[in-house]
This record gives C-alpha cells, structure tokens and sequence, in this order.
C-alpha cells in the first residue's frame, strides 16, 4: 500500500517535471527566435489623405483628463507635461507607461489652436499608452475629457512618420487655424538598441468634430 | 420701445465694426517664423510705422515675460523690424503688440516657443520576448531541480535496505 502510494506520486512528479521542463524550452525558443513586431507604422499613403469636415464648437480653456481612442482600445488618464531644461518635450515617466501627457504650455483639447498629447509608444517592459497609434486611419474618433467634465470630439485627418532629426515642430505646435485641432505624438520607426531611441516621430493630426 | 433702442445700438455697433476693422488690419505686425523651438531667433517686423516718426518698440508679452524691443533695421518693404532672440523664454504662445515711433498703433502678432527637437516617447523592447525568456527560464529551472531530486529519491530507494 504505502510502496503502491510511493510509486503514484512519484509518476505525477516525474510528469509534472517532465511537462515544466517541455514548457519552459519551448517558451525560451520562442522568445530567442521570435522577430521583435515593433510598433504598428502609419501605412502608406495616409499621410497625404486629409479627411475634411465642419469644424467642431471653440471651448476655453480646460485642463484635459482623460482620453478615449476607441480604434485602438486607448483609455487613458492625462498628467500635464512640457519642456524639460535641455528645452526638449518632457514625456510621463517611463513607470507609468499607461498615462499620456498633455503638453501644458500649448492649447488644451478644444480650444481654437492645436492641443499636443504625447504618449509612450513603449517602454523596456512592454507596449505602452500609444504603442498602437500607427494603425489610425483618417476618421477615425478620438475623445478628449476635460476638467469642465466636456467632452471633445476629434475626427483623425491624417497619420504621419516623421524623422527624429526633421521633426514638424511648426505642424505640431503651430499656431493652426481658428478651429479646435489635436496632435496626438509618439515613436516610430526603428530602435536604435544603441542609443536606446527610435528613429521616428509618429504624428496624429486631428479636428474637432463635437 | 426700449430694447428695440438696444437691439437697433448693437446692430449699429456691429455694423460700424465691421466698418472699421478693414482700417484696424493695415496696422500690420508679422514675426517669422511664427513657431520658433526655444532659442531660436525670431524676426519681429511692422510694416505700418513711418521709420521717419523714429524707431518702433515691439512689446513681446507672454508666460515669463514683458519686454520691449525696439527695432534696429528698416525693413526692405518700408517697415521697420528687430531680431528677438528667444534663449531662456518659458515655452508657449507670446504676444508682439507694436507702437510706433509717433505713438501710434503699429499692429500686434502671436508667436509660439516650442521644445526642441522630437518626442522622446519610447524605451524600445517592448516585444514582449524578455518576459518570454524570463517564464522558459523559470520553468526550465524548476524542472531540473525537480529532476534532481527525483533521481537522487530513486537511488536512494534502489539502495539495500541496511
């Protein structure tokens, strides 16, 4: 009886070892010879395509909390960010991959000018807050909520990769029209494991709809 | 009786600035580049002022800052301009309004101090293979301890019972 028992446990041991073993090789495999994806880029020719449609209402000026991008399953809450010394655009800290940032000094979501959101696209661990911006395509909905507890609504006029070393800072930044727009700004292109940063600027150009 | 009187005011006042405004937009006040990274020089330029009434003086007003800078070049279309250099300027929008030598109103203009540079808005890696490698690892790890102490409970119960 106690050698029958003996014996018992010892076979589920022996398959309990013999499955953990298999499934760890198999994941260390996978993991050396999987292609790292990357983050999805703009496709080609979104760039160009501008969608055109009747501008949305002009709010003033409310500090933005929250935004919702339903394409790409975005819900994130908003920490206010700007220009660090070196006069470079302050980012969220990298250990909090899931907020995005709004650019202070500039306009807030809804007021006539353009708004800038920034967001990870990823960070050492994983995809972050923007990893899927990319895959937006003119039309598309983002959603900005705001401390007056308005909601603004944005249709996507076009998708853009930009070189690091030519950013669009006039087209990000600039003054815009008289209208309500939103620049939605991440990485891109390829990581330089070197200098630990991507080559690109992801840029989302957006109008106030709602 | 009375609000009619109010109604028919505004609709005058509204009237009359329509009128106006076409005078208002002569007095002009450009700044190229109108966005600008911070420390980059802008160009402040009025074409409205006589450079014959004397210098014109740009007040730039904005986050961190009013201060006047007056002009030290005519400009090649007849206006007068200056070069405003923007090191140190808090990021955001700025406001040029103009006066000219005579006093009068020279015109105004916004400009916007950016960041430099891109978005440094990615830490690369996220393939998501370290957590991949790391779980094999584990695992792998644990089944050979567990191995080790299979074998040696096996030999063990092999030996001859003393």
């Amino acid at each position: 009886m106690a050698v029958g028992r003996w014996f018992t446990r010892t076979r589920a041991s022996v398959a309990a070892v013999t499955v953990a073993g298999a499934a760890g090789l198999t994941l260390i495999t996978v993991g050396l010879t999987a292609t790292p994806a990357g983050p999805p880029q703009p496709g080609a020719g979104v760039r160009g395509a501008d969608r055109s449609g009747s501008p949305g209402p002009v709010l003033p000026r409310s500090e933005p909390v929250r935004i919702d991008i339903p394409a790409i399953g975005v819900r994130a809450d908003l920490v206010s960010v700007a220009g660090d010394p070196n006069g470079t655009l302050e980012v969220p800290p990298q250990d909090r991959p899931t907020v995005a940032g709004w650019y202070r000094p500039g306009v807030s979501p809804g007021e006539a000018g353009n708004a800038v959101i920034v967001g990870h696209v990823d960070t050492r661990e994983g995809p972050a807050v923007f990893f899927d911006l990319g895959r937006l395509r003119p039309g598309d909905t983002v959603r900005v909520t705001r401390a007056d507890r308005r909601t603004v609504t944005f249709a996507v006029d076009g998708v853009g990769a930009y070189p690091k070393r030519s950013f669009p800072t006039a087209m990000v930044y600039g003054p815009g029209g008289p209208g309500a727009a939103l620049r939605l700004v991440t990485c891109g292109g390829r990581f330089d494991e070197r200098s630990r940063d991507y080559s690109d600027n992801i840029v989302v150009r957006a109008t106030a709809v709602a | 009786m009375k609000a009619q009187s109010v109604l028919v005011s505004t609709a005058l006042g509204v009237g009359l600035g329509t009128l106006l405004l076409p005078a208002a937009a002569l007095a002009q006040t450009t700044v190229s580049p109108a966005t600008t990274p911070v420390g980059g020089t802008v160009v402040l330029t009025t074409t409205t002022c006589n450079p014959n009434a004397g210098d014109a003086i740009f007040r730039v007003t904005g986050p961190n800052r009013d201060q006047n800078v007056r002009s030290t070049t005519a400009a090649a279309g007849g206006g007068l301009s200056a070069e405003l250099f923007t090191a140190g300027f808090t990021l955001g929008t700025y406001t040029v309004t103009t006066t000219c030598g005579n006093g009068s109103s020279g015109g105004s203009a916004t400009f916007t101090v950016t960041p430099i540079g891109a978005a440094p808005a990615g830490g690369g890696g996220g393939d998501g293979t370290t957590g991949l490698l790391a779980a094999g690892g584990a695992l792998a790890g644990a089944a050979a301890i567990g191995a080790t102490v299979l074998v040696r409970r096996r030999r063990r119960a092999a030996a001859p019972v003393a």
